[in-house]
């Protein structure tokens, strides 16, 4: 008797549920991307970039309504973010879901005047994720979400793309939502965030006249941050001073001056890279050293060159040396004097390293302007790639 | 007034030929398929006649025809050396012993075991001024030949099956274990079939207790007829009210055998290719004869194979579902972009989609299966267009579906176990509509039931999850992966285990030099050391 009562309930258990918060997969309006902008009046403006799986899929064997564009731009403007996308609920047919959004475009215009309740927001919905891209733009964000690329037939996911190989061009940080919000609550880093533009470039391969006719999302800079507004804009080429502080950096291309002529250039790869910052207390004051230790390789050289010249490579070692050092010493000068922001998380490992007396040094934002910074390189090319000796006419 | 049959049945035979055969004939009456031929054993002295009773089809009619030729034409001599006073008590044991010394003869005196011997194809001869009557084994029917086991096929391995025949199928394991332990004990079931079981397992290598388990369980067992080991399986088995199966059975000879050395029983039952092997794991069921016969290597990894086959039949369907209905945020975007993209025009919930598939799939299996042989492609091409490629066009499923219930009927044909398959599949149902009602948590809640369930289960006194759980360490060289037969040592923890499995130094080397065998040169590189 009781087994069978037992085996009753259960049948019925699973019956009454009414599945209770099943929602079918295409029910859902998938957000790929979300861009926020001020809107009128002091609302916020909230663009969503929404996928139309039929479309952005070549379904075989599935015929769907298919009109061609593979996203669905819908904009929606509230006093609050939340009220924003409710109101996009009145003419979107589906139910929004962020669990699959690349990333959170933010204006500059808004993004000066503090972006507290968006971080706010975007941390605490559980259906985001906290690996989201958080990205900044001079341009309106609703415009670059809603930019088709050419590879990507998605642009959120072109974004989700170009923020996995920066490391190659190093013109941008990738900064997820867990970095900013972790920037944001830490009492001594301040959030520093990817910077994108619009720019008009070739995106036809069969009409070359085109080029320049579309924009693009270009990597452009990073926006830095102190608490929650940006104060200041890095330029694409500041950033690879930037990029060790924060990420791991293994890769990267200098360029430089052949050792013989100034005129012609050679490119050096860097194959290996560790940066260390080495926190100390002198005359009770925080002061750190930098040391940037590069394995480089030789990529490409307009001038003849080998690396049985060791006279030759120790120039070029040096030279390139001066050079890293300039790029990383040029962004400590621009947080601490121009910016006045610790978005190098200098401060992180002064903490890290020293507990108890980071206590009493008081407000960190009042003490790291004036701490020292001392930067050191050093440079090993000992790799030419696949030529060992040098490339020139008739030699 | 009449007697009834069990009456008549226990009645002792008579001195007079007459009143037995009236006997025999009323028990016997409307078989047709009787038969009784007279003859006269000694004209001479009596005019002593006899007859001969069998049953058409089942005897070897050369061998009847045989003892009734010795019966006659040697009668005479045997009647020459005999006083016909005396022609009372000795002649039964006379003829039995001097004329018919050649066959298996036995004296019977009581009607019911005559007519037993009968109705089993043995046959019974008669004569006249005795009271005790012949009973002769000549049983011989027409059985099917030794084939290809059907529903278990190996690449590597014998490829004798079991047939109908009791005797065939007792004969093929003692071919395998030719050992004065290996016990066959037989018994009856059934009370109208009657049907032969045999009992076998190793002495010595068999827990205590076991033999005597299965022999009052299937002692307990009062039916009318046994007509498939199938019967005997359900009426012995553990957990009568779960979906596992507790009771292994097998076409195999080899695995009956190999089941025995590990210290299990096996049930052979009479007119049945599936003998029943106890206690069973239920990872048995996902081990195949091939395992043991190939490489080690190849076995462990066709066995892992196997495992990760049971896995998706068993849990893939309800994965998907669940995902797809309630936690999108698990998918991977771009798959979760590519089923959102087919399942736009599919007007059902994943839930009834996925059901909808599954229960095809059964429907085309089951067709295919019952279907007369020539006809049965027709329904795999049906079933094939239908389900896949019209099914999709048409918008009524999905493509990923389509792909997903594949894979899960591909992974549950690979159970190399036909019940287990089944047990499996059944399983799979509740699990289905669990996690389409309630999502990760209903999965999660039929998943633990099921296993707690399996938990509980035990087979003949064996927990039915062995050798996993509990866990048994020294059982591991055999359950997820198979290890080299030079390593398995010891028995089985299911087997006594005092005996070793495999001697000492059985890893084969090439001979060093001056060694001349691979062993030998181990040995004496042990007794240097």
């Amino acid at each position: 008797m009781y087994p069978k009562f037992l085996l009753l309930a259960c049948i019925f258990s699973f019956m009454m549920t009414g599945c209770v918060g099943k929602v079918e997969i295409d029910d859902l309006a998938l957000v790929m991307a979300v861009g926020l902008d001020k809107g009128e009046n002091g609302a916020i403006k909230v663009t969503t970039q929404i996928v139309r799986p039929a479309d952005a899929r070549g379904q075989t064997g599935a015929p769907a309504g298919q009109t061609g564009d593979p996203i669905w731009s819908a904009t929606a403007e509230g006093d609050t973010i939340f009220e924003a996308i409710r109101n996009l609920a009145t003419f979107s047919s589906r139910r929004v879901f962020w669990a699959h959004n690349y990333a959170i475009v933010i204006n500059e215009d808004l993004a000066r005047e503090g972006i507290a309740d968006i971080i706010d927001f975007f941390s605490r919905n559980q259906q985001l994720r906290m690996r989201t891209w958080v990205l900044v733009t001079p341009d309106s964000a609703s415009e670059v979400v809603s930019t088709l690329t050419g590879l990507e037939v998605i642009p959120g996911e072109a974004v989700d793309k170009l923020f996995r190989y920066t490391t190659i061009s190093a013109k941008s940080p990738s900064t997820q939502m867990l970095d900013l919000q972790s920037a944001y609550l830490s009492d001594t880093s301040q959030p520093v965030l990817a910077r994108v533009q619009l720019i008009k470039r070739g995106v036809s391969n069969k009409k070359p006249g085109q080029a320049g006719a579309y924009e693009q999302v270009d990597l452009a800079g990073a926006g830095v941050f102190r608490k929650d507004k940006l104060v200041g804009i890095l330029k694409p080429e500041e950033v690879r001073g930037l990029l060790p502080f924060i990420e791991h950096v293994e890769s990267g291309v200098v360029v430089l001056s052949c050792p013989g002529d100034a005129e012609k250039k050679m490119s050096i790869e860097i194959k290996n890279q560790s940066f260390h910052v080495e926190p100390s207390i002198r005359d009770g004051t925080p002061a750190f050293a930098t040391s940037l230790v590069v394995y480089g390789s030789v990529v490409e050289a307009g001038c003849p060159f080998t690396l049985s010249d060791k006279k030759d490579v120790k120039k070029i070692e040096k030279e390139m040396e001066e050079k890293l050092k300039e790029e990383i010493e040029l962004v400590v000068k621009k947080a601490q004097e121009e910016y006045k922001s610790d978005f190098l998380e200098l401060g992180k490992v002064f903490q890290n390293r020293y507990p108890s007396e980071s206590r009493e040094i008081g407000n960190w934002e009042d003490v790291f302007p004036s701490t020292l910074v001392e930067v050191n390189a050093n440079v090993t090319i000992n790799d030419s790639s696949i030529l060992y000796k040098p490339t020139k006419s008739g030699g | 007034m009449k007697e009834s049959m069990d009456q008549k049945l226990n009645h002792e035979f008579k001195p007079s030929l007459t009143d037995n055969v009236l006997l025999l004939k009323e028990i016997l009456s409307n078989c047709d398929d009787i038969v009784f031929r007279e003859f006269v054993f000694h004209e001479k002295i009596n005019e002593i006649k006899g007859i001969c009773i069998y049953t058409e089809g089942l005897v070897n009619t050369l061998e009847v025809n045989e003892i009734l030729d010795l019966l006659i034409y040697r009668g005479k001599e045997l009647l020459a050396t005999v006083p016909s006073v005396n022609l009372d008590i000795n002649l039964a044991d006379k003829v039995k012993s001097e004329i018919l010394s050649k066959h298996n003869i036995k004296l019977l005196t009581k009607v019911e075991f005559a007519i037993e011997g009968v109705l089993s194809g043995d046959s019974i001869f008669i004569l006249d001024c005795t009271d005790k009557v012949f009973l002769a084994s000549t049983r011989g029917w027409n059985e099917r030949s030794i084939e290809d086991p059907a529903t278990e096929q190996v690449v590597r391995g014998p490829r004798d099956g079991f047939n109908e025949s009791l005797r065939t199928n007792t004969a093929l394991v003692r071919r395998r274990i030719r050992d004065p332990l290996f016990k066959i004990e037989a018994m009856k079931v059934g009370k109208k079939s009657k049907t032969d079981i045999n009992i076998a397992y190793l002495d010595g290598t068999v827990k205590e207790g076991l033999v005597e388990e299965v022999k009052k369980r299937l002692n307990h067992i009062e039916i009318d007829g046994i007509i498939d080991s199938g019967y005997i399986e359900e009426l012995i088995m553990d957990a009568p009210y779960s979906p596992f199966t507790t009771v292994l059975s097998t076409e195999r000879p080899d695995k009956v055998a190999s089941s025995i050395l590990e210290g299990r029983v096996a049930v052979f039952v009479d007119n049945s290719p599936f003998v029943l092997i106890v206690p069973t794991y239920f990872w048995q069921f996902l081990q195949a004869s091939d395992d043991y016969y190939t490489k080690y290597m190849s076995g462990t990894f066709f066995r892992i194979v196997r495992y990760i086959a049971f896995v998706i039949s068993l849990t893939l369907s309800s994965i998907y579902v669940m995902l797809v209905s309630f936690h999108q945020e698990m998918i991977p975007t771009a798959l979760a972009l590519t089923i959102a993209s087919g399942r736009e025009v599919v007007p059902f919930p994943v839930l009834i989609e996925a059901l909808l598939m599954e229960f095809s799939f059964e429907l085309m299996r089951e067709a295919g299966l019952r279907m007369p042989k020539p006809v049965g492609q027709a329904v795999s091409i049906v079933g094939s267009l239908i389900i896949g490629q019209a099914a999709v066009q048409a918008g009524v499923v999905s493509p990923f579906m389509v792909i997903i219930v594949a894979v899960t009927g591909i992974s549950s044909f690979a159970i190399p176990n036909y019940a287990g398959s089944f047990s499996i599949r059944l399983i799979r149902f509740p699990l289905l509509i669990a996690s389409g009602t309630l999502g990760l948590l209903g999965f999660a809640t039929m998943f633990s039931l099921l296993a707690i369930h399996a938990l509980t289960i035990r087979s003949f006194g064996e927990p039915y999850l062995a050798p996993a759980t509990p866990f048994v360490p020294s059982d591991q060289k055999d359950s997820l992966v198979r290890m080299p037969w030079w390593k398995m040592e010891r028995q089985p923890q299911l087997a006594e285990g005092v005996e070793d499995r495999v001697g000492e130094n059985q890893r084969p080397s090439p001979p060093r030099a001056g060694g001349t065998s691979a062993n030998s040169s181990d040995q004496d590189n042990s007794s240097n050391n």
